[in-house]
């Protein structure tokens, strides 16, 4: 009789638990970073990070868009049963390639003065060494950090900056890089001014 | 308490706690901000804590260590039996010890001992609206949010101040957050107002019968309302001390024995007032 094998080996209920506790000291505690390597490796494709975290945040209560990645989308789709959606109405928007963030960031949803919470929450995922420094402060940081940053990061908050958007309304980072390294930048958390 | 495996680990199901995990960020993401979310029936009244319950159930694994208090007390009714419920449908540890706990879930009291990053405080709040005391439709409060108008909770300040010559909530006191949001502590004694101002832990606010989520993230500025010629004044205890450990800089309870007439002072916070004493 043949075996039943699954595709993947992350646990929905306790690897849910223990990532989303990482992902929340990382909302909690913007740029500091955790490694979330031992979730990625229980899944698979190209871009098993990301798929750890809509494991974990994802389901077919929210939409989601994986801006020019039609496999991912695929993938997240089948693992969680999201709907997708376009870039404007999505609650989650999946960036794995730099050339898209630029659009994601225009047309991510940023909430309403009343209803500041249906906002989007774009995960980008971070390729390369760092090419500059960040100077960041706001809730979560004591005084203010320094974060070595590669150039999609740099970038999304150069964007994010440019939309001039009225707090409360806004919307949050979380990136990952390939060798699972996990850091967020919510939307209050402002660049230092020189 | 052996576990309950029949159950769902944590007892909520894996879709609703996906749901308060999605809201507990966004909270965490704009503080102060109360963000609605799909309160749960759990197998205890609405009103009875079920806020923190969704929380600490949505947070928990099986490396947390929790503590649960009621007004400083962990051997209290609503304490003990919330803490009897998750070790029922979890397998974590308990403990009084403060300085143990990953998680704690509170009702009217932050603890003495300060709290470190890696904790997490998670606190039971039956009236989340701060404005509900001066507005009572939800519709207009979440306008009045919007618009940042606090003008009548200023004004509820003012009039206070101005009839009693001092202003006198004594619970529950509001709080400015990164200068956006007013909120509501839950309520805690004014005496615990400034351990938000730029905390190291994290402070997560559930309202179950209200169904609503928000956050006071580390380092956060929270700030009690005051008016510059007249600060923030929280409870003094000048002069009297806990007749147990002898503390004289903590939250102190009023005993009053009606014998004697005898008025006695002990620490609202039994676990830091046992540690004191070596007891734990």
């Amino acid at each position: 009789m043949p075996s039943l094998t699954k595709i993947h080996s992350f646990d929905e209920v306790f690897d849910s638990q223990r990532l989303f506790r990482q992902i929340l000291t990382v909302m909690a505690n913007p740029a500091r970073k955790v490694n979330i390597k031992e979730f990625a490796d229980r899944l698979h494709g190209d871009n098993p990070g990301m798929l750890a975290v809509a494991m974990t945040l994802l389901d077919n209560e929210v939409g989601f868009c994986a801006v020019g990645n039609a496999d991912l989308a695929e993938e997240i789709s089948f693992l969680t049963f999201a709907k997708r959606e376009e870039a404007e109405t999505a609650d989650y928007i999946f960036v794995t390639d730099a050339a898209f963030l630029g659009d994601a960031v225009k047309k991510a949803k940023c909430g309403t003065l009343r209803d500041p919470h249906k906002s989007a929450t774009i995960i980008v995922r971070t390729e390369g060494a760092d090419a500059g420094e960040l100077s960041l402060r706001g809730p979560g940081i004591k005084d203010t950090v320094s974060l070595g940053a590669p150039q999609a990061v740099i970038s999304a908050i150069e964007m994010r900056d440019a939309q001039n958007y009225e707090y409360p309304q806004g919307v949050d980072f979380i990136f990952i890089s390939d060798s699972g390294e996990l850091f967020s930048i919510p939307r209050l958390v402002r660049k230092e001014a020189f | 308490m052996k576990m309950n495996k029949n159950y769902n680990y944590a007892f909520i199901d894996e879709g609703s706690k996906r749901e308060i995990r999605r809201t507990i960020l966004k909270a965490v993401a704009i503080p102060g901000y109360q963000v609605p979310f799909g309160s749960r029936e759990l197998p205890i009244g609405r009103g009875w804590g079920t806020g923190g319950i969704q929380i600490t159930l949505s947070l928990i694994g099986p490396e947390d260590v929790l503590k649960v208090i009621d007004q400083g007390s962990d051997e209290s009714v609503n304490a003990v039996n919330i803490k009897k419920f998750v070790g029922l449908c979890t397998d974590v540890k308990t403990t009084v010890k403060t300085g143990e706990a990953t998680i704690i879930q509170t009702r009217h009291r932050i603890p003495e001992t300060p709290l470190r990053n890696d904790q997490i405080l998670v606190l039971q709040v039956p009236i989340p609206e701060p404005l509900r005391i001066v507005e009572a439709s939800e519709e207009k409060t979440k306008k009045m949010h919007a618009e940042r108008d606090y003008a009548p909770m200023w004004l509820l300040l003012y009039e206070s101040l101005i009839r009693y010559g001092k202003i006198t909530i004594g619970t529950e006191y509001p709080l400015m957050v990164e200068d956006r949001y007013v909120m509501n502590p839950s309520p805690i004694p004014k005496f615990d107002n400034p351990k938000l101002k730029d905390s190291e832990c994290l402070y997560l606010f559930g309202a179950g019968r209200e169904k609503k989520i928000y956050a006071i993230p580390p380092h956060t500025f929270a700030e009690s309302l005051a008016f510059d010629d007249v600060p923030f004044e929280k409870e003094s205890f000048k002069g009297k001390r806990c007749r147990l450990c002898g503390s004289e800089d903590t939250y102190l309870d009023e005993l009053f024995d009606s014998a004697t007439g005898e008025r006695m002072y002990q620490c609202s916070d039994t676990s830091y007032c046992m540690e004191v004493r070596g007891c734990i």
